[in-house]
């Protein structure tokens, strides 16, 4: 094996497939930073991680059906299997959300990026390296796997995170309504009560430009979030699939079993970050800070009158 | 930006082609399981809870119903005490009256049969004296006419109307 950074950063690998390595020319084996392309519709390219990403959503439509099908009063097999999992998921969202109500609402989403997730994750350690083409190149011939999960791409964890934030913020927007999330951000009711609150609290000249900075750091941290999301499952993704093709390469069959169970764990536990953290978005977007603050300081208020 | 794209290859069009299929496993994941499942654990707890309370319900009844029946078997219980106490007193009541009727029944019989034994005593006394009388009579009458004299005559004949 040979890891080698180039233009396009890449990590070759050799003897990945062992049927390959019968062939006259040498093939590379590389694990790139992005998804290789296996077809073109036009100025349309469907890259392996996409391709991965549609089997994973007939996977989901399948089973999606045959749960369906098969509900009945009395749950039995796949549909008691869901019902346990749907259950347990909702109680463990309540932890996070300490609200039903919330709990509800969000579930849906949060539920479909885990198994979307997930499934992507798992998709890409499947022992399928062999299915795939060799792409001859001007230079060398390099073989290019059908198979890549749809989160070792950057294409695939981005929209995901955006999805996030995004419908974080919509929620947010239809629960404590669309004045109160842009102030989240563009605080101009600490702006306002510059000219209004002045003479009651003189402090707020000093205050009231803080809180417009950290209403503007929060619009940063809404970005952070979505570099945060997607670069961590990437990372996390692309790294196990290397980490595979590497002790493959070092030994064949026997090295990576252990890797492969470390792997199928790892997607359990990042599929598990990313929804939690999507849940934790919803619940954060769901709070209404300036109501907090208002109950803070009349609070105070109570306290001082009361002493 | 433009290594950033470039380094990750970075493409709008997957990118919405990956946000369809989010979309797509979204929509097919609550229609057709979050749903149907949620619904359905729903109407099951709802059920459980109605049975559950029905079953509350009814224990409640039949702890009333048995309170119910046991007042009415001990009130029964004290009704027919008193039925029969009082049956008692007054059959008590009748047997001494009937008695009562009995004796006096009695009485009036035995009463009757002295004053019908003491008329037909009489009635037999007297006949006897009759037939006493006659036979006398028939005797006096033999004895004078077999002894004729005047002074036995007149001195039997007052013997016998002091008789």
């Amino acid at each position: 094996m040979s890891i080698v950074n180039t233009e396009n950063t890449t990590i070759e690998t050799t003897a990945l497939v062992p049927a390959i390595s019968n062939a006259p020319e040498e093939i590379s084996h590389e694990s790139t930073l992005y998804a290789e392309p296996i077809a073109h519709f036009g100025s349309f390219t469907v890259t392996n991680a996409l391709f991965t990403s549609w089997v994973v959503v007939f996977i989901l439509i399948i089973i999606s059906i045959i749960v369906k099908i098969s509900i009945k009063k009395i749950p039995k097999g796949i549909q008691n299997l869901f019902e346990i999992v749907i259950e347990e998921a909702e109680l463990l969202c309540d932890q996070v959300t300490n609200s039903r109500t919330i709990t509800n609402k969000a579930f849906p989403i949060v539920f479909a990026v885990f198994m979307f997730v997930l499934l992507n994750n798992w998709m890409g350690i499947l022992p399928l390296g062999g299915l795939g083409f060799i792409e001859i190149g001007e230079h060398s011939k390099a073989f290019i796997p059908l198979f890549r999960s749809g989160t070792a791409d950057i294409n695939g964890t981005l929209p995901l995170a955006v999805l996030s934030v995004i419908g974080a913020n919509i929620f947010g927007v239809i629960s404590i309504g669309l004045w109160k999330t842009i102030n989240k951000y563009v605080n101009l009711n600490a702006l306002g009560g510059m000219f209004t609150k002045v003479k009651k609290d003189p402090m707020i000249l000093m205050t009231a430009p803080i809180m417009f900075a950290v209403g503007l750091l929060e619009l940063v941290g809404e970005f952070a979030k979505i570099a945060s999301l997607s670069f961590r499952l990437f990372g996390n993704v692309f790294a196990g699939e290397v980490l595979l093709a590497s002790m493959g390469a070092l030994m064949a069959y026997i090295l990576p079993t252990p890797f492969l169970l470390l792997e199928v764990l790892v997607g359990v536990i990042q599929a598990f970050i990313f929804a939690i953290l999507t849940l934790v978005y919803y619940t954060i977007s769901n709070m209404d800070h300036e109501h907090d603050e208002n109950e803070e300081h009349s609070k105070k208020g109570e306290l001082v009158s009361s002493h | 930006m433009d290594s950033f794209i470039t380094t990750f290859h970075i493409d709008w069009k997957i990118i919405v082609a990956q946000t369809i299929n989010f979309i797509i496993v979204l929509g097919v994941l609550y229609f057709l399981i979050v749903k149907p499942l949620k619904q359905l654990m729903k109407e099951r707890s709802a059920n459980i809870e109605g049975g559950l309370n029905d079953a509350k319900t009814n224990a409640i009844l039949l702890a009333n119903t048995k309170k119910e029946y046991d007042e009415i078997v001990s009130s029964a219980r004290t009704e027919a005490h008193t039925i029969f106490q009082e049956g008692k007193k007054e059959a008590e009541t009748k047997k001494a009256e009937m008695i009562e009727a009995a004796k006096n029944e009695v009485d009036t019989m035995i009463l009757n049969g002295k004053k019908v034994l003491e008329s037909e005593k009489a009635k037999i006394i007297e006949e006897a004296k009759q037939e006493i009388v006659s036979l006398v009579v028939l005797a006096t009458e033999k004895l004078l006419e077999s002894h004729p004299n005047e002074k036995f005559e007149s001195k039997s004949i007052d013997q016998l109307k002091n008789i």
